[in-house]
């Protein structure tokens, strides 16, 4: 990269980040800041997943275990200890770090389909456990969050605003770390994992070692989103914390965005949460179905074109105008 | 409150005088108005916007569309009457909102509909767990929320929750009172869903099942929304049980009924509420209905304005109103009874007057036993479930003494 | 006591031969295209409804609707392989599996616009009719279906092992190169395997009409156990998914009698992360990939 491309990109970066901090103040509507929070979200998860399913290609469909285990952690903490749950999302974070390596030593010994049915398996496990047993968590019922009105210290806030800054800390932090690695030799060594696992290792990369650990990585942020979304519903019960529809989300935002790539996973999420959000104001209030039909039918257009994800496009534009370019000088 | 209309009384007197009073009285409404005491635009109505969660679309889905069909049905009663008389006449406006039968989706469309609408209260949303959520966030935004649904979790900690109907409390006695109608020596398996309907009404069960001299051989919960009831029934079969109480929602009770029948099973099934007392559930399970008992919070043949409203429903869907439909009715009467007293859109005002609500007849007393007060708690101080039967594929109240509209049918 | 034992294993067997029928065409497909078909559960919702819609309309027993169901699915299987599957096949597994799954969800909220949430159900005059042998329970319709999926079992088995056709889809599902080597056609292989792995989804709902209802979720409830019989019993091994349904039937039956009403699903899941920490190619044999 020359030295101008990396000063222009600095700039838009910067430019990118006064954007989203100020977003709240200039847009007041309380339903448009929901719909922020939840891409900001969604994209953190995204980019916690992408680190081991788009960079190291182990596609792992039962995020959602690490993402309930940071939930329930927070919670128990906080209605049973009366712990910040800012404390609660660290510890809920350890807890998913800790549970990533039996599990991971588990999953890790299978490939391919195999090993991507194995992580859906033990976050229904999860699921399954959570709702029986009501003596630690609620069973099936769940719970809410008490209400405290104004508790910052709490994590509950009164503004919607509040919320989003969290959120985009959650973000940034993940964007953050996924550069820190992209950049640095993991980040390399991942990749070839990614491409060939067999050869990677015949060249020296520890391959078991590094996937155990980028995994502790990928479930501990995953966790972290985990607290926060319950602090935002104020409610959890295991069907919400360990959904299959939070592993699919944060695996399909990084594919239809872009496995592998640093904006890939943002990039996902702002279409497909704004696709959805649209489909649902116009379609939602009429026959049942049909938002979701008019969703999935794009969906499967996007995979079918550009398998890769969409990021391409952006290369791909970039392409044809420099080629235009000497033409028209 | 003056009315608008009146400054036109002034002008009969003298000429002068009229004019001076008149300029006197609507600079005292545009000082109103600026303070907010008096709705401007007072001779043209603004219309009240009250808030419906329900589930059209996902597992409960037909339950939510009934439920929307008496929503309608109701607010176009009421505006059919006058509207709020105290508001000059404004109609309610009803805007519904689908939660999907999912507890996220409820947690980000209350807030939805709240913010972006200026709501003066919400009714929702059927299953106990989706309320439960619809609750907290009213509760945060100060909006009233009034609900039939039964768990007893809606009335702890909550001064804007209002449920005028029977809690999962006392479904449990009525249910098992019921039992002793059928046999001397009632031995009960209780099944029921684990999320916070089936549980709320199965722990009222445990608690007064001594008390009511029932004994209990089978108590346990199931995961909603299994392939196959058979290993529950062969359960039910070895506990010796000679009724059955099965808490749940209608996929699985038709699976249920049909699954009693095939392992040829002498229980006296009493369903619950729930999907037991829906039209659907006849359609579904056919004649293996008849005789099968129940408990609801509010039936068609409770009252004559029950009735009335029963034949408007049934012209409008096709089917008889069920529970949850009735109730609703009854409920947006509350809530305008509420409004007139109040004179006034704002949510809180609204609160006020519907924790004063006291009402012995009309259709917002359209519930069992025919009065609705509200305890410091949110509940019903008269509210009672009546026990219903299916008899002839339609529901009839059948318990307690006062409730009866039928004799029980003996199987 | 026995008694209780005894119904429960035959509860569970006479289940786990629907769970057969989904998931051996799910096994079926992964063993010859190499993908997981995340749709399967909803094509048994449509052999239900197709099914229902004949009962409905014109009195067709839903088991003589197994003649419509079953070739008409096959046709949609031949179809969703040339038009859409083939075009994500490739080294990357990522787009084929959230291609099914997209298709789950457009199957599902198509079937629930079209036909709303309401349950359908079919009464025949055996629905609610069990034999009544030694104490035990049998229902006529369950058994009924049992007994037919078996049947379907073993004619796909005598396929794959006797004809020239099945020859060829087990030779591409062990070594595709080589079969293409070999002068078979994959992509013709892979037609025929998911035409007749949606045949058997459209069977299970056909067969589960007389005692189950119809309704757009209802593949979801099925699929789950599929796809644990299909790791149980080895991806791509076809007698393997069907051993696995069987016994993981009767360990869901026995769960729910033995350690509680809520706990079918809990055993299961218990077994099947049990076989992957210690066989993860699961009890069938066979290479994991």
């Amino acid at each position: 990269m020359t030295k101008g491309s990396s000063l222009r990109n600095a700039i838009l970066l910067a430019i990118g980040i006064a954007v989203l901090i100020g977003l709240p103040m200039v847009v007041k509507s309380s339903f448009a800041i929901d719909i922020f929070i939840r891409i900001l979200l969604f994209a953190f998860i995204g980019t916690a997943w992408n680190l081991m399913g788009g960079y190291a290609k182990q596609l792992s469909l039962g995020h959602a275990a690490y993402f309930g285990l940071g939930a329930y952690t927070s919670t128990i903490l906080q209605i049973n200890y009366d712990v910040s749950p800012w404390i609660g999302m660290v510890a809920g974070g350890v807890v998913a770090m800790l549970a990533s390596l039996p599990i991971g030593w588990l999953c890790f010994r299978l490939r391919g389909p195999y090993f991507t049915i194995a992580t859906i398996a033990t976050a229904q496990a999860l699921m399954l456990i959570f709702l029986k047993f009501r003596d630690f968590a609620w069973g099936a019922e769940g719970t809410t969050i008490p209400n405290l009105g104004s508790a910052p210290l709490m994590m509950q806030f009164e503004t919607k605003a509040a919320y989003y800054y969290v959120a985009l800390g959650l973000l940034l932090l993940g964007l953050l770390i996924t550069w820190l690695i992209e950049r640095s030799w993991i980040g390399y060594y991942l990749v070839a994992i990614g491409e060939d696992e067999d050869a990677a290792e015949a060249i020296g990369v520890n391959a078991p070692k590094m996937k155990r650990d980028i995994y502790m990585i990928s479930a501990f942020l995953t966790a972290l989103a985990g607290t926060f979304y319950t602090q935002y519903i104020y409610f959890i019960d295991p069907a919400t914390a360990f959904s299959f529809n939070i592993s699919i989300e944060a695996a399909l935002v990084s594919i239809v965005g872009g496995i592998g790539t640093l904006w890939g996973p943002l990039i996902g999420t702002v279409l497909l949460e704004t696709t959805s959000t649209l489909l649902q104001s116009w379609l939602g209030s009429s026959i049942g179905g049909v938002q979701l039909t008019v969703y999935s039918l794009i969906l499967m257009a996007v995979i079918l074109w550009r398998p890769t994800g969409l990021i391409g496009i952006i290369g791909e534009l970039r392409q044809r105008f420099a080629a235009k370019k000497p033409a028209r000088a | 409150m003056k009315e608008a209309g009146r400054n036109s009384a002034g002008r009969t007197r003298s000429k002068r005088q009229g004019r001076r009073e008149f300029l006197i009285k609507s600079g005292g409404l545009l000082a109103a108005g600026a303070f907010g005491a008096v709705p401007l635009r007072g001779w043209a109505a603004e219309p009240i916007n009250i808030g419906a969660l329900y589930p059209t679309t996902g597992s409960m889905a037909q339950i939510g569309i009934g439920c929307v069909a008496a929503a309608k049905l109701a607010v176009d009663m009421v505006n059919d009457g006058g509207g709020i008389k105290s508001l000059g006449g404004a109609k309610l406006n009803l805007i519904i909102s689908d939660v999907q039968s999912d507890t996220t989706v409820t947690r980000t469309e209350t807030d939805r509909l709240i913010t972006g609408n200026k709501l003066s209260a919400i009714h929702g949303c059927y299953a106990s767990a989706l309320t439960l959520i619809a609750s907290e966030v009213a509760e945060r935004a100060k909006v009233p929320l009034i609900t039939g649904s039964s768990s007893d979790q809606l009335n702890k900690g909550r001064t804007y929750t209002f449920t005028p109907f029977a809690r999962a409390s006392q479904f449990a006695r009525a249910q098992l009172q019921m039992s002793k109608l059928v046999s001397d020596t009632p031995k009960v398996a209780v099944i029921f869903e684990n999320t916070a309907f089936g549980t709320s009404t199965s722990n009222g069960l445990k608690e007064l099942a001594p008390a009511e001299g029932v004994e209990i051989v089978m108590f346990e919960p199931y995961s909603a929304g299994f392939t196959d009831a058979s290993p529950l029934i062969n359960k039910v079969k070895s506990s010796g049980a000679n009724a059955l109480f099965s808490v749940s929602y209608l996929n699985d009770l038709i699976l249920i009924v049909r699954t009693v029948k095939q392992f040829g099973l002498n229980v006296s099934i009493n369903g619950g509420s729930g999907g037991f007392v829906i039209p659907d559930f006849y359609k579904n399970v056919g004649k293996l209905a008849e005789g099968l008992q129940g408990v609801a919070h509010w039936n068609h043949d409770v009252s004559e304005d029950a009735q009335k409203v029963n034949a408007e429903f049934k012209k409008r869907t096709g089917d008889f109103a069920f529970e949850y439909a009735g109730g609703l009715v009854a409920q947006t009467f509350m809530l305008a009874d509420a409004l007139e007293r109040a004179g006034s859109a704002d949510p809180q005002k609204v609160r006020e007057a519907l924790s004063t609500l006291d009402v012995s007849s009309g259709y917002a007393a359209m519930a069992p036993g025919g009065k609705v007060k509200f305890g410091p708690d949110g509940k019903n101080i008269y509210g009672h479930p009546v026990g219903v039967q299916w008899q002839n594929g339609d529901l009839a109240s059948v318990f307690p003494k006062e409730d009866a509209r039928a004799p029980l049918m003996k199987l | 006591m026995w008694e209780t034992v005894a119904q429960a294993v035959i509860n569970g067997l006479l289940i786990g031969g629907i769970y057969a029928l989904v998931s051996i065409g799910v096994t079926l497909i992964f063993g010859v295209v190499k993908i997981v078909n995340f749709a399967q559960g909803e094509f048994v919702m449509i052999g239900m409804y197709i099914s229902f819609f004949l009962a409905n309309q014109f009195g067709i027993d839903p088991l003589l609707s197994l003649f419509v169901s079953m070739p008409v699915l096959f046709v949609a299987g031949v179809l969703i392989q040339h038009f859409l599957i083939r075009r994500v096949l490739g080294p990357n597994d990522m787009p084929q599996i959230f291609l099914t799954f997209a298709l789950s969800l457009l199957l599902l909220n198509l079937a629930l616009m079209l036909f709303t949430a309401n349950y359908r159900t079919v009464h025949t005059s055996y629905s609610d009719e069990a034999f009544h042998l030694a104490g035990l329970y049998i229902p006529v319709a369950k058994l009924i279906a049992f007994v037919v999926a078996m049947v379907l079992s073993g004619l796909l088995w005598l396929f794959l092992h006797t004809t020239d056709l099945g020859r060829a889809m087990r030779a591409a599902s062990q070594n595709r190169d080589v079969a293409m080597l070999m002068g078979i056609n994959p992509n013709r292989v892979f037609c025929v395997a998911l035409g007749i792995a949606l045949a058997l989804a459209g069977a299970a709902g056909s067969l589960l009409m007389p005692f189950y209802s119809a309704y757009p979720f209802v593949g979801q409830v099925f699929v789950l156990m599929a796809f644990v019989a299909v790791v149980l019993g080895t991806l791509g091994n076809v007698m393997g998914a069907l051993i696995a349904s069987l016994m993981m039937g009767i360990a869901e039956s026995l769960g729910i009698q033995y350690v509680g009403a809520d706990s079918g699903l809990i055993v299961v899941f218990a077994m099947l992360l049990l076989t992957l920490a210690f066989k993860p190619t699961g009890l069938g044999g066979g290479r994991a990939r």
